[in-house]
């Protein structure tokens, strides 16, 4: 996987976008005309170390990166965040760690109030005591989501559990990849659209797909996706438009 | 950070302990503590007051702390070396978990052991087919190491 020593690197413009593994490791390689899909509409690649938390990684960077210049989404992001705190306590997480971790979440989360900047939010989620206690912030909301809507995801799980084991197996822990079901949670905790291009084995291109946190429900807000991340299997980074 | 969070579950821990369990640290260092669990009153345990120690990873709390027993225990899921086999120490810990968490499901354990996950295949056997005998050889225990 990867090797940075840090956990967001500094933009590194990969006008290749070539699949990071080598052919052992992914024996049917990708087709190179998925690379240049991408070149065609994307201009830059922001890589996340690969540790297993890098779907969390990326979003959190990702999204208070736009935030940086849309003061009115990080206004209604803010107190989505300010008040989550009481519905996991709520939930039963114990109160203390679960304060612990929303301090830091938002500490990070207020470095984007002027003047925030890319070059301090880079150095935030490199630092990793603020980098980690964010990713599990970020992993608890997606199990709060869960837990709170269970009756919505428990078709979406494998094996016979509960979502409530699939939470303390395949949520919580730090290190457990995320897949769609994590995705969508997190999108529909915070409300907030975005796409994935997967650069999988099938097709000639990559696949988009928009998680829209406002489908099924009466909220008409806008669900064009505020930042993309790239999927190549097992691991997610952060792509930049032309 | 590990041992910002630590000074913080001693508080808590001091402030509100699970009930029947005890934790804190030996002598001066914060990551290494010693706890005891008094057997529950529904198992072969009960009147036993069991040892175990507690060592905080440097990295804690994104890694489990380890926890074993140091008094000998009668349990599918505990072996001679005072090893736990418990979900939440291994794979499933949390971050959001704490040392008070822990303690309150290593009691639950010793209530209902796990014999499908065993650590001691004899006695997850025994506990399986004979739970009298188990019981019995448990309580035997409970009584010569931990009295």
């Amino acid at each position: 996987m990867e090797t940075n020593s840090g956990d967001v690197n500094q933009t590194t413009f990969d006008p290749t976008f070539q699949h990071p593994y080598s052919p052992a490791r992914l024996p049917e390689t990708v087709r190179p005309s998925k690379s240049q899909d991408l070149k065609s509409r994307f201009k830059n690649l922001r890589k996340t170390r690969g540790d297993g938390n890098c779907f969390y990684r990326a979003f959190g960077f990702a999204y208070l990166e736009t935030l940086l210049t849309n003061g009115k989404e990080y206004k209604r992001f803010f107190e989505t965040a300010q008040k989550s705190k009481d519905d996991l306590i709520g939930l039963g997480f114990p109160q203390f760690t679960l304060e612990d971790f929303h301090d830091t979440f938002m500490d990070v989360v207020k470095m984007v109030e002027k003047p925030g900047t890319t070059a301090a939010l880079v150095e935030a989620f490199n630092d990793g005591g603020l980098s980690d206690y964010f990713v599990v912030y970020l992993r608890l909301l997606v199990s709060g989501h869960l837990q709170q809507n269970a009756d919505s995801y428990i078709y979406f799980i494998d094996g016979e559990r509960t979502i409530k084991e699939f939470c303390s197996q395949e949520v919580e822990p730090m290190g457990k990849e995320s897949d769609h079901i994590h995705i969508v949670s997190l999108t529909k905790a915070l409300q907030v659209p975005i796409c994935v291009e997967y650069m999988d084995r099938e097709g000639d291109k990559c696949n988009s797909f928009t998680f829209n946190p406002f489908e099924g429900t009466a909220d008409s807000a806008d669900a064009t996706p505020v930042f993309t991340l790239l999927y190549r299997p097992g691991h997610y980074d952060i792509l930049y438009p032309l | 950070m590990a041992q910002k969070r630590i000074k913080k579950e001693l508080n808590d821990f001091g402030r509100d302990p699970p009930a029947n369990c005890s934790a804190g640290p030996v002598g001066d260092d914060l990551f290494h503590w010693q706890a005891t669990i008094m057997g529950p009153t529904d198992s072969p345990y009960y009147r036993g007051v069991f040892f175990l120690t507690i060592n905080f990873p440097t990295d804690y709390p994104f890694k489990p702390p380890k926890v074993a027993f140091t008094t000998r225990i009668y349990h599918p899921n505990i072996n001679s070396n005072g090893s736990i086999c418990l979900d939440i120490l291994r794979g499933q810990w949390s971050p959001a978990l704490t040392i008070s968490k822990v303690l309150l499901s290593i009691c639950s354990l010793l209530t209902d052991p796990n014999p499908d996950d065993p650590l001691v295949p004899e006695i997850a056997r025994m506990y399986k087919t004979d739970r009298d005998k188990y019981y019995k050889v448990a309580k035997e225990w409970t009584e010569k190491y931990a009295q």
